[in-house]
C-alpha cells in the first residue's frame, strides 16, 4: 500500500502538527550543529587534507545532497537504510542509491518527544523520527523507500511509525543466530528485499549486476583495511573520529568514488607518517570505542575522549569499522549461491547486541584489542539502549579477566552531560597511563 | 575486465594430486601397459584406491579387501583383517582424510559433478540440520551392517563359510563405484561392452548420478570407508586447524563446505576442527576471510592458512593503473 492510501497510525493530521516556528528552529539548529562539528573536526592542528571530501559528503545539505537531488530529478530512486544489515549491493544493483537515515542531530529529538512522550526511548530513534517528521534534514526528502531490519525494539517501532510519512520495508530479522531456520528465514527476507527493490526501480536485478557491486564493496573494504593499518602504529595519523566519519560516508556516497577518495587519503596518511606528523598526544592512552551507534554529527563521546588525552585506535561500532569489515565471499555463482553469500555476510558476522547469544562481539573486541594494541575500552550506550547496557555488563566482566579496564558511559542527545562525561574520561585516561 | 576476489588458491594443487592418483589407479589412462588380471600390486591396499572392479588397477579398494578377509576370516582367526585395519588406521592417523579429498578417485568424480552443476547453474540442495545429521549416521550404519554380514561368514563354527559370492561382498553389491567404473572402462574401451552389470549395481549407479544433479558429494556423505576413516581422523597429524580467537563467526566456512561439516563453524574451543565429515579439502581455508583463522596443518607446521580476499589476476593491475574504476 502506498503511504497516501494508508491511514496514519500515530498522527491524524500530518500537516500543521508541528508549527512553522518549530520546523524552522529544528532545521536551523541542525544545520548549525553540522557546521559546528565540521569546524571542530577540521580545525585540528594535524589532519589529512583529503578528509575535507568526507566532511562534504556528510555535511547537512552538502554537495552530496545536491547530487542526489539531481539524480532524483532524472527519475532515480533513493533508498534510506537504518542499519548495517541492509545490503547496499542490491540497492545499487537495482539502479537506486542508498543512504543512511539514522540521525545524529540533537534538535530533532524534540518533535519526536512531543509526539510520543516517551522520554526513555533511544535518542537516535527519536532523532531519526523527528528529522523525518519535520523534514529537518534535506536527505529525508530524498528517500523513496526506507529499508530496515527489525533489530532492536526502538528501531522496529520506529519503522512502524515512519510509515505514516514514508514507505517502509521492514525485514524480519531472526534474532537467534543459532537456530536451524535462521539462515533460511534471512535468505528469504533478502530475496524478498530484492523483489521489493526491483519493483521500486522497475529494473530487474541480474546476477552480473550484483557481482559487480559485490566487487566494488569488496574493494572498498580492501582500501579501508589499508586505512586501518595506519591506526596500529605507536603514533597514528588519523583520529578515531575521522576514521568513523570516513566509514559513515561510505553509506552516503557512491562507493566507487568513495574507494578512490579513501585511497587518496591513505596515500596522504603514508606521507604524513613519513614526515612525522601525527594526531593526538605523544603517549596518549590507546582506546577502543564500543557500544551504541554514534551517528554523525553526534560525535560527542569520541571528541571528548580524543580531547582528553586518549587516542581512539579502533572501535567495535556499527557506525565505525563494522561498516567496512567482513567481505562477501562468493563461492557458488548461481543466483541462489550469490544471494546466500549476501544474506550470510549481512547477518552472521554482525555483532549487533540485538542478537543472542552474540559471543562474537566480545571475540571481536578482544581481537581488536590485540591487533591494535588497545589499553582500555570505552563502552558507551545511548540512554534507553537496553541491549547495549546489558551487554556492557557481560563485556566488562570478560575484559576484566583479560586485564583490560573498561569505562562504561551513558549519554543523551544534548550537550548537558558533556562536563560530567569529560571528568570521567579524563580520570580513565589517567588511570590507563598510570598502569603502564 | 572482471576481477575476482580470492583468498588462498589451494584447489589447483589438490587437482594435481587427484589427477595423479586417478591416473595411477587407472594406469591405462597414462598409456601404461595393463597390470594383468591379477597384478602384483593387487595386494597393496590404500584407504581408498581404485575399485576392485577396475580390471587393470594396480591396487585394490580397501573396503573390498576388508569385506573379503572378514568373510574368509576363519582360516586365520581374522588376523589378516586386523592387520589390514591397523595399517589403514595408521595411514589415517598420519594423513587424516586427505585420503578423501586429495586422492580418492570417487571423491574426485563427485567434485567434477559439482563443477558441472555449477557450470550449468543448478543450485544444490541445502539440507537442514536434521538431515545432515541423519546422513552422517548412515555411513556408520553401513559400516556396522557390513561387519554384521561378513563376520558370521568367517566364523567357521557357524558353518556359513561356504556361502561366499554376493554375500561375502555385501557392500560391493550396492556400491555405485562398481557400476560407475565398469561403464567408465567400457567407454575407454578397456572392458568389453558385453560385460553386464547386475540390476542392483545399475540401480545404485542411477541413484548416484541422480543425486549428483542436486547434491554436493552425495556418496561421500554415506561412504562407509569415509566412516571408517572418520573414526580415526579426529587426531590425525595432518589436520584442519582453527584459531577461534580470529573467528568472526561469519559462517562462510560452513556455507562453502561441500560436506556440510558443521564443526568447522561451530567449534570455538578445540584447535582441531576436522575429523568426522571433514575430508580436508581445504575449501574453507580458501574462503575464510580472516587472516590465520583456518589452516591446514601438519603437526606443528602450518601448511597453508586463510587470509582476506584480495583482487587477483588482471583486475589487480587495472585497479593499480586507474584507481578503482574498472
Ligand atoms: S564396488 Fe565399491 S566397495 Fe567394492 S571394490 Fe569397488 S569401490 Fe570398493
Ligand atoms: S568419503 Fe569415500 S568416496 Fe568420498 S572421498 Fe572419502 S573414500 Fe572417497
Ligand atoms: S570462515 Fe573463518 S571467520 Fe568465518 S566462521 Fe568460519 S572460521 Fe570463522
Ligand atoms: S571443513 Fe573445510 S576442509 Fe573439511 S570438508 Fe569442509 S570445506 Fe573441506
Amino acid at each position: 500500500m502506498k503511504k497516501e492510501d494508508r491511514p496514519a497510525r500515530y498522527i491524524k493530521e500530518r500537516k500543521g502538527y508541528f508549527s512553522e516556528a518549530q520546523v524552522d528552529r529544528t532545521k536551523k539548529e541542525s544545520k548549525k550543529m553540522s557546521q559546528r562539528i565540521r569546524k571542530e573536526m577540521s580545525s585540528k592542528k594535524v589532519r589529512a587534507k583529503a578528509m575535507s571530501y568526507f566532511d562534504d559528503v556528510m555535511e547537512y545539505g552538502g554537495p552530496r545532497v545536491a547530487e542526489l537531488e539531481k539524480f532524483k530529478k532524472g527519475g532515480g530512486k533513493v533508498v534510506g537504510t537504518m542499519c548495517v544489515m541492509v545490503p547496499s549491493e542490491l540497492t545499487y544493483a537495482a539502479g537506486a542509491r542508498s543512504i543512511r537515515l539514522c540521525s545524529g542531530y540533537y534538535e530533532c529529538v524534540h518533535p519526536a518527544n512531543e509526539l510520543l512522550g516517551d522520554a526513555g526511548l533511544c535518542p537516535m530513534v527519536k532523532s531519526t523520527l523527528g528529522s523525518e517528521m519535520v523534514g529537518a534534514n534535506p536527505i529525508t526528502d530524498l528517500v523513496d523507500l526506507v529499508v530496515t531490519p527489525a533489530t532492536c525494539d526502538g528501531k522496529m517501532k520506529l519503522a512502524e511509525i515512519l510509515e505514516d510519512w514514508v514507505d517502509v520495508h521492514i525485514m524480519n530479522l531472526p534474532r537467534v543466530k543459532t537456530g536451524d531456520t535462521t539462515s533460511k528465514t534471512w535468505l528469504a527476507e533478502i530475496e524478498f528485499l530484492k523483489s521489493r527493490l526491483e519493483a521500486l526501480t522497475g529494473r530487474s536485478i541480474g546476477k552480473k549486476d550484483i557481482i559487480e557491486q559485490i566487487e566494488l564493496y569488496n574493494s572498498a573494504q580492501e582500501v579501508y583495511r589499508d586505512l586501518l593499518e595506519h591506526r596500529k602504529g605507536r603514533r597514528v595519523s588519523i583520529t578515531g573520529q575521522d576514521a568513523m566519519l570516513v566509514a559513515q560516508a561510505s553509506q552516503m556516497d557512491d562507493v566507487r568514488r568513495w574507494t578512490k577518495k579513501v585511497r587518496e587519503l591513505v596515500l596522504e596518511l603514508d606521507m604524513m607518517e613519513r614526515e612525522g606528523r601525527f594526531v593526538g598526544e605523544e603517549g596518549g592512552a590507546r582506546i577502543l570505542l564500543a557500544g551504541s551507534p554514534m551517528i554523525y554529527p553526534n560525535f560527542k563521546i569520541p571528541s571528548i575522549v580524543e580531547d582528553s588525552g586518549g587516542t581512539i585506535i579502533t572501535d567495535e561500532l556499527c557506525t565505525g569499522i563494522r561498516l567496512m569489515s567482513d567481505p562477501i565471499v562468493l563461492e557458488s555463482r548461481t543466483m541462489r549461491g550469490v544471494m546466500e553469500a549476501i544474506a550470510e555476510k549481512y547477518f552472521y558476522p554482525c555483532s549487533c547486541p540485538c542478537f543472542t547469544p552474540n559471543d562474537e562481539r566480545i571475540n571481536r573486541i578482544k581481537m581488536s584489542i590485540k591487533a591494535f594494541g588497545a589499553e582500555g575500552v570505552v563502552f558507551h550506550s545511548l540512554r534507553g539502549c537496553h541491549l547495549n547496557n546489558l551487554e556492557a555488563t557481560k563485556i566488562e566482566l570478560e575484559l576484566k579477566s583479560a586485564g583490560i579496564p573498561m569505562l562504561k558511559l551513558e549519554s543523551e542527545y544534548d550537550e548537558g552531560d558533556v562536563e560530567q562525561v569529560r571528568t570521567r574520561v579524563e580520570a580513565f585516561v589517567e588511570m590507563l597511563r598510570a598502569r603502564r | 575486465m572482471s576481477a575476482d576476489y580470492k583468498g588462498r588458491n589451494i584447489r589447483p594443487l589438490r587437482v594435481v594430486f587427484q589427477l595423479g592418483a586417478f591416473a595411477f589407479f587407472i594406469g591405462q589412462l597414462l598409456g601404461l601397459p595393463p597390470f594383468g588380471t591379477e597384478p602384483v600390486l593387487r595386494r597393496v591396499f590404500l584407504p581408498n584406491a581404485a575399485c576392485r572392479y577396475m580390471n587393470t588397477a594396480p591396487t585394490s579398494c580397501f573396503y573390498y579387501q576388508l569385506q573379503d578377509s572378514l568373510a574368509h576370516g576363519a582360516s586365520d582367526l581374522f588376523a589378516s583383517a586386523l592387520i589390514m585395519l591397523l595399517v589403514v588406521i595408521l595411514l589415517v592417523l598420519v594423513l587424516g582424510r586427505t585420503w578423501c579429498s586429495w586422492l580418492c578417485p570417487f571423491g574426485f568424480v563427485q567434485e567434477l559433478f559439482s563443477d558441472l552443476r555449477e557450470l550449468v547453474g543448478i543450485p544444490f540442495l541445502r539440507m537442514g540440520f536434521a538431515s545432515r545429521v541423519l546422513l552422517r549416521r548412515v555411513k556408520y550404519a553401513i559400516l556396522i551392517l557390513t561387519v554384521l554380514i561378513t563376520v558370521p561368514l568367517g566364523i567357521s563354527a557357524l558353518g556359513l563359510a561356504g556361502c561366499t559370492g554376493a554375500l561375502s561382498l555385501p557392500f560391493c553389491q550396492v556400491c555405485p563405484a562398481k557400476g560407475f567404473f565398469t561403464i567408465f572402462q567400457q567407454i575407454l574401451g578397456l572392458e568389453p561392452w558385453s560385460t553386464r552389470l547386475p540390476l542392483l549395481a545399475w540401480a545404485s549407479l542411477l541413484i548416484f548420478l541422480g543425486t549428483n544433479v542436486f547434491m554436493r558429494m552425495p556418496f561421500c556423505r554415506i561412504c562407509p570407508m569415509g566412516g571408517l576413516m572418520a573414526l580415526f581422523a579426529g587426531g590425525s597429524m595432518i589436520y584442519l586447524k582453527k584459531d577461534p580467537d580470529r573467528c568472526t563467526k561469519c559462517r562462510i566456512c560452513l556455507r562453502v563446505c561441500p560436506m556440510d561439516h558443521d564443526r568447522v563453524y561451530e567449534e570455538m574451543g578445540r584447535i582441531d576442527v576436522g575429523g568426522e565429515d571433514c575430508t580436508l579439502c581445504a575449501r574453507c581455508v580458501e574462503m575464510c576471510p580472516e587472516e590465520g583463522c583456518l589452516s591446514l596443518a601438519a603437526g606443528p607446521f602450518v601448511l597453508v592458512t586463510s587470509r582476506p580476499p584480495k583482487k587477483v589476476g588482471l583486475g589487480r593491475i587495472f585497479q593499480r593503473i586507474r584507481g578503482n574504476d574498472r
